[in-house]
C-alpha cells in the first residue's frame, strides 16, 4: 500500500484552516497578555458565548450569517469588559506581578471560567446545538487530487485572514492602536504620555473577546455549538499562543496554524481518539525546550 | 474567643509534654466517629467522611507546593487521577471487564509502586517549574493535568468510558477493609499522619527553603539554597501526598474508579479548598477541605429548574465563590488563623513583662 499523499494535504488543508480559527483566540489571549500581564483562563468561555450568541442571532432573530458574525463580536466585547471592569480590575490595580497576587488572578480566572460555563448552561442547556447556516454563495473550493473544502472551510479561512489583517492595520497605522501598542510596553510611561490606560485596557479585553467570538461563530458550522466548548478551545488556543511565542501576535497565528496541522496528522496517522492530547504535548515540548516559542521575547522571570 | 484560647493553651501545654501528645490525642478524638455518625445520622455520612479525608490529602500535598513554595500548579487532579489508575491497574486481576489491564498485585505492594509513580509524573510536572513561573507554569500543569485525564478517558486498557471496576480492598490477614467504617480508619490514620508530616516539612530546613523560594527567588539562590532541587522537591512532596490520597481512593469500597472523577470541576473544587483555607497555611487548608467537601457533598444533586430546564447550581456556585474569595478574602481562613496566633503571642508576652516588672518592683 503506497502512501497517499493527497489524504496528507487533505489533512494538513484542514488543519491548517481549523488552526487559524485557534490562531484567532490565540491572538485575542496574546493581545491581553501584552497588554495587562495576566493570562485570562476564562478565554474559551468568550469564545463559547460568541458562538451562542451568534446562534441566537441567526436563527432566532433571523439576522444573515456574516452580520451576525458581528453582532456577535459586538456583544462578546461588550461581555468581555463588563467581566474586566467588574472582576480583573480590582486584582490588576494591585499590581501586574506574579507574585501571590498573580496567583490570584490565575485562580480567579479559573473560577471565572467555571462560573461562565454554568450561566451558559442555565440560558442555553447542555444540548448540542447545530448551527445552520446558509453558505451557499461561497464557492466551493477543489484542489488538485480531488480534494473538497467545504464552504465553512473557505469562508472561514478567508474572514480570519481579513481580521487579522483588520486588526494589524488597527495596531500599526492609527493612533488608537498606537495607544494600545504603548499601554502593552509601559503603563506608567503611557500614563505620563497622556493615554488613557484603563479606557485602553478595556479596549484590549474588548478587542480579545471580539475576536474569540468571531472564532466561536466561525466554527459554528463546521462542529455543533453546545457549553462545554470553550475548555478544550482555550487549552488548544494556549498551545497555539506558547508555540508561537506568548504576546507575539504573529507568532499566535503561526502558532495556531502549527497546532491545527500537527492534531490533523497526529490524528489521521497516530490514534484518533488521542486527538485532543496531541496539542497539550506540543504545548508541553515547547514549554520544556523553548519557553519563548517561535517568535516571542524571552519568558518572563521575576526579578 | 475565650474557649479558643484556653483550648489552644492546653494543647500549647500538651506538646510541652511531648510533641506527638496533641496528635494522638485528636487520633483518639476521631476514632469513634463513625460511630457517632451512623448511630446520629446515617451509613453515608461515614463515606463523605473517608473522601473528606482524602481531600485533606490533597489540599495539605497542594499547599507545599503552592502555599510553601509559591509554585502555580493547576494539574494537581491529574497526579491524584495517576495514583488512582496505577494502583487499580496493578491490583485488578488479568484479562478484567471491558479489555481493563490487570497485573493482579497485593494491595499493599501497589499502593506504594503508585505512590512512587506519581512521585516521578510529580517530578515531570514539576521539571517546566526550573525555566517557566506564574502563567506559563500554571499552562504547563492544567495542559498536563488534563492530558492525563483525556489519555484516561480514551485508553480502553486503563477503563476509558466503562471506569474500571471490582478493584479490590486492602486487607490484613483476614480483615478486610471493605466497608466504609473499616475504610475509615485507613484514610483518618493517613489524613491524621499526612497533616503532622505537612508541618513538619515546614518547620525542618527544607521548608525554610522553600519559603525563601516563595518570597524572592533570587535571594533564595544567592543565599546558598539550591532552587532548582528545592523546587522539583515540592512538587515530588506534593505529588507523593496526591497519589496516596489516589491510591487510597482507588481502593476505597465500592472499588469503582472513573475518568469523571478528575475533571475541572474537581480541579476547581480542590483549588477552591486551599483558596478558602489561605494558601500557605496548613489548618486553613484542612478546614477549608472539610468545608468544601461538605459543602460539594450537599449541593452535588442540588437542581434548581430555570426555564422548566433542570440546571446543576453547584459549578457556578464553586465558580463565583472562588472569584469572589480571591477578590474579597484573599488570606481566607488562615488569615483569621494567623490573626489569632498572633494576638496570642501578643497578649502572652504583654502578660509576660507585667508580671516581670510586677516582680522587679
Amino acid at each position: 500500500m503506497g502512501f497517499d499523499y493527497n489524504s496528507l494535504l487533505a489533512f494538513i488543508i484542514f488543519g491548517v484552516t481549523i488552526g487559524v480559527v485557534y490562531g484567532i483566540v490565540a491572538l485575542g489571549i496574546s493581545l491581553i497578555y501584552s497588554g495587562l500581564d495576566i493570562v485570562h483562563f476564562a478565554h474559551g468561555e468568550m469564545y463559547m458565548f460568541g458562538a451562542f450568541f451568534g446562534l441566537v442571532l441567526a436563527h432566532n432573530v433571523g439576522i444573515p450569517y456574516p452580520i451576525a458574525l458581528i453582532g456577535a463580536m459586538i456583544m462578546t466585547a461588550i461581555l468581555g469588559m463588563v467581566v474586566e471592569r467588574v472582576f480583573y480590575r480590582r486584582l490588576t490595580r494591585a499590581g501586574g506581578g506574579y507574585t501571590v497576587a498573580g496567583m490570584g488572578m490565575i485562580i480567579c480566572g479559573f473560577g471565572m471560567s467555571v462560573a461562565l460555563v454554568n450561566v451558559a448552561y442555565f440560558i442555553w442547556g447542555a444540548e448540542a446545538e447545530p448551527f445552520r447556516a446558509n453558505l451557499d454563495y461561497i464557492p466551493r473550493l477543489t484542489f488538485p487530487g480531488d480534494i473538497k473544502v467545504p464552504e465553512s472551510y473557505v469562508l472561514t479561512a478567508i474572514i480570519s485572514v481579513a481580521l487579522m489583517a483588520a486588526l494589524h492595520y488597527f495596531l500599526r497605522h492609527t493612533k488608537t492602536g498606537l495607544a494600545v501598542r504603548a499601554v502593552a510596553h509601559n503603563k506608567d510611561i503611557a500614563y505620563l504620555m497622556g493615554i488613557n490606560v484603563p479606557l485602553m485596557i478595556s479596549l484590549i479585553f474588548g478587542l480579545a473577546c471580539g475576536l474569540a467570538a468571531a472564532a466561536g461563530v466561525l466554527i459554528g458550522p463546521m462542529q455543533s455549538v453546545q457549553v462545554e466548548m470553550g475548555y478544550l478551545m482555550l487549552m488548544k488556543a494556549f498551545a497555539a499562543a506558547v508555540v508561537g511565542g506568548f504576546g507575539s501576535l504573529p507568532g499566535a497565528i503561526i502558532g495556531g496554524i502549527m497546532v491545527g496541522v500537527f492534531e490533523n496528522l497526529g490524528a489521521a496517522y497516530i490514534s484518533p481518539s488521542h486527538k485532543d492530547i496531541y496539542a497539550f504535548l506540543l504545548l508541553i515540548l515547547v514549554l520544556m525546550f523553548k519557553p519563548s516559542g517561535l517568535l516571542g521575547v524571552e519568558a518572563k522571570v521575576k526579578a | 474567643m475565650g474557649i479558643l484560647s484556653s483550648m489552644a493553651d492546653f494543647i500549647d501545654g500538651l506538646a510541652k509534654r511531648h510533641r506527638l501528645l496533641p496528635w494522638l490525642l485528636a487520633y483518639l478524638f476521631l476514632l469513634p466517629l463513625p460511630f457517632v455518625l451512623a448511630t446520629l445520622f446515617n451509613e453515608y455520612l461515614i463515606d463523605l467522611a473517608n473522601r473528606i479525608c482524602l481531600f485533606i490529602l490533597l489540599a495539605v500535598g497542594l499547599n507545599i507546593v503552592k502555599g510553601f513554595c509559591g509554585q502555580v500548579t493547576v494539574g494537581h487532579i491529574g497526579l491524584y487521577a495517576i495514583g488512582a489508575v496505577t494502583s487499580a491497574v496493578l491490583t485488578l486481576e488479568p484479562g478484567g471487564f471491558g479489555g481493563a489491564l490487570g497485573f493482579g498485585w497485593p494491595v499493599w505492594a501497589a499502593i506504594p509502586t503508585a505512590v512512587v509513580i506519581t512521585a516521578f509524573a510529580g517530578l515531570i510536572v514539576g521539571l517546566p517549574s526550573v525555566r517557566l513561573e506564574g502563567a506559563y507554569l500554571a499552562l504547563a500543569t492544567l495542559g498536563l493535568g488534563e492530558s492525563v485525564r483525556i489519555f484516561i478517558a480514551v485508553t480502553p486498557a486503563l477503563g476509558s468510558s466503562t471506569g474500571l471496576m471490582m478493584i479490590p480492598a486492602p486487607s490484613i490477614g483476614s480483615f478486610v477493609f471493605d466497608s466504609f467504617t473499616s475504610y475509615y480508619y485507613l484514610v483518618m490514620t493517613a489524613a491524621i499522619v499526612g497533616i503532622y508530616f505537612s508541618f513538619s516539612i515546614l518547620r525542618s530546613a527544607t521548608g525554610r527553603a522553600f519559603q525563601a523560594i516563595r518570597e524572592d527567588t533570587i535571594a533564595a539562590s544567592v543565599n546558598g539554597i539550591n532552587v532548582v532541587k528545592y523546587k522539583l522537591l515540592a512538587f515530588v512532596l506534593s505529588a507523593i501526598y496526591a497519589g496516596l490520597a489516589g491510591a487510597l481512593f482507588a481502593h476505597m469500597p465500592p472499588g469503582y474508579l472513573h475518568h469523571n472523577n478528575f475533571t475541572v470541576i474537581e480541579m476547581v473544587t480542590l483549588l477552591l479548598m486551599v483558596v478558602l483555607g489561605g494558601i500557605g497555611n496548613v489548618w486553613g487548608g484542612v478546614i477549608g477541605a472539610i468545608v468544601v467537601a461538605i459543602a460539594y457533598d450537599q449541593t452535588k444533586d442540588l437542581v434548581f429548574y430555570f426555564m422548566d430546564r433542570p440546571v446543576v447550581v453547584q459549578p457556578l456556585v464553586f465558580g463565583l465563590s472562588m472569584v469572589l474569595l480571591v477578590l474579597f478574602m484573599p488570606r481566607g481562613i488562615g488569615g483569621w488563623i494567623e490573626d489569632f496566633q498572633r494576638n496570642r503571642r501578643f497578649i502572652r508576652r504583654s502578660e509576660e513583662r507585667l508580671s516581670a516588672t510586677a516582680r522587679n518592683s
